[in-house]
């Protein structure tokens, strides 16, 4: 049921999967003084493969051979927890839209999950010049079973880039 | 006090505590009732998915809240006794994957009789028989470093620990890859209660810093299921019997 083997090669890299590349983002409103910014990632799907996303700013070619660094725009990472697929009948996975008022038990466990990334200097670093500024996404792929999708993994729907005094 | 468990880094285990461990662990592994290895670990993913990961919401709350932390605090805590009622010397070792050398040779090796640390037996699943568990752990360096801890255990907010904190689990979840690396399964895996252990004690080593208490007043009532819990029944571990140490001796004093 469980793999993993293969998503690891001999030189001990992760299978990337899809890359997520964001529209420009205005650079002018992060012009100003703070103590610290965030790229938040909403409603991240997490009902598959487990990964880790690299985040990089302003390097829309970024990829999983990248060097994690700031000449190359790097800002962090996220990690997911995914659940490897649904095990139960029909139905199971299913997220209902909305919860009825008095249902005492917590909404499902698939509910759309939220991701920080801390990542002040980069930030600040990728918007201090310009008008526009990108996000890239680079997903590699951690440990799935045969029910995950291993080449698209990131889903989420959408990035917001905070500041704060 | 004498009856406080004393949780010890998984590397620093007399053989008597290793052997401990593997006794309770293993019986736990033969029985098949509510005792047994694929009842607890079935309460955190397949089949009854009770555990608790990201904010979701609740009884008369919209907002969504995140009880990641109090849940497998509670979660661990029932455990533990589950397995000291198999052997009574043993407690929860914790996994300090910050030094970066990977699984602990107590998890890994090889005994003559076998080692019920290795990998734990798995139900059926869908269209997969019942099995024992599997790895496929990435490079050592690819863990988190000690300065990534540092870093979370100055964050002021409860809200901002448990989400860098979670994130920092879900990286080691998908290192260990195979079992581990899926929520439905990870449970089965033996690490899993050394890496939760550590997860625990990180917010432990927080709580110190920060305060016992902080956490948002209206957590402090929300129940942590299905132990018979609420998240303010499990902010001191002082109260609940366990503590976290790198090693301890005892001496009995007869007078």
């Amino acid at each position: 049921m469980a793999s993993g083997a293969h998503l690891i090669d001999s030189t001990n890299k992760y299978k990337q999967a899809k890359i997520y590349v964001s529209p420009q983002l205005d650079a002018t409103t992060l012009q100003h003084e703070y103590a610290r910014a965030d790229v938040q990632f909403h409603n991240v799907d997490h009902s598959e493969a487990s990964y880790q996303a690299l985040v990089f700013l302003n390097n829309e070619k970024a990829t999983a051979e990248t060097p994690t660094d700031d000449a190359n725009g790097y800002a962090g990472s996220f990690h997911v927890f995914g659940h490897g697929g649904c095990y139960g009948d029909e139905g199971h996975c299913e997220v209902p839209a909305s919860r009825r008022p008095y249902d005492p038990r917590p909404s499902h466990p698939l509910r759309k999950a939220l991701k920080i990334v801390i990542a002040t200097d980069a930030i600040r670093r990728a918007t201090e010049k310009g008008k526009t500024f990108t996000i890239t996404v680079v997903p590699l792929v951690t440990a799935a079973t045969s029910q995950c999708d291993i080449d698209d993994v990131f889903h989420c729907e959408y990035i917001r880039v905070v500041a704060y005094r | 006090m004498a009856n406080t468990i004393i949780r010890k880094d998984a590397t620093q285990l007399s053989d008597a505590e290793v052997a401990a461990l593997r006794d309770a662990y293993g019986k736990m592994m033969g029985i098949r009732d509510n005792r047994g290895w694929l009842y607890w670990s079935g309460i955190h993913g397949y089949p009854q998915y009770k555990c608790w990961h990201h904010g979701r919401e609740g009884f008369h709350q919209e907002v969504p809240y995140n009880l990641f932390l109090p849940w497998h605090r509670a979660y661990l805590l029932s455990f533990e006794h589950t397995v000291r009622d198999q052997n009574p010397d043993a407690s929860l070792p914790w996994w300090d994957w910050t030094t970066q050398t990977g699984l602990p040779d107590v998890y890994v090796e090889d005994v003559a009789d076998g080692n019920p640390l290795q990998a734990g037996p798995v139900p059926a699943m869908g269209n997969a028989p019942e099995r024992m568990t599997e790895r496929a752990p990435g490079p050592p360096s690819r863990l988190p470093r000690a300065s990534r801890i540092a870093q979370i255990l100055s964050l002021p907010n409860f809200e901002d620990l448990t989400l860098q904190i979670e994130n920092v689990h879900d990286g080691v979840h998908g290192w260990v890859g195979g079992d581990m690396g899926v929520v439905a399964s990870s449970a089965y895996d033996p690490i899993f209660f050394a890496h939760h252990a550590m997860i625990d004690r990180i917010w432990y080593l927080w709580q110190l810093r920060q305060g016992v208490t902080n956490i948002p007043p209206d957590y402090l009532d929300r129940t942590l299921e299905p132990f018979g819990l609420r998240v303010r029944d499990v902010l001191d571990v002082n109260n609940l019997g366990y503590t976290y140490a790198t090693a301890a001796v005892t001496v009995g004093v007869g007078s």
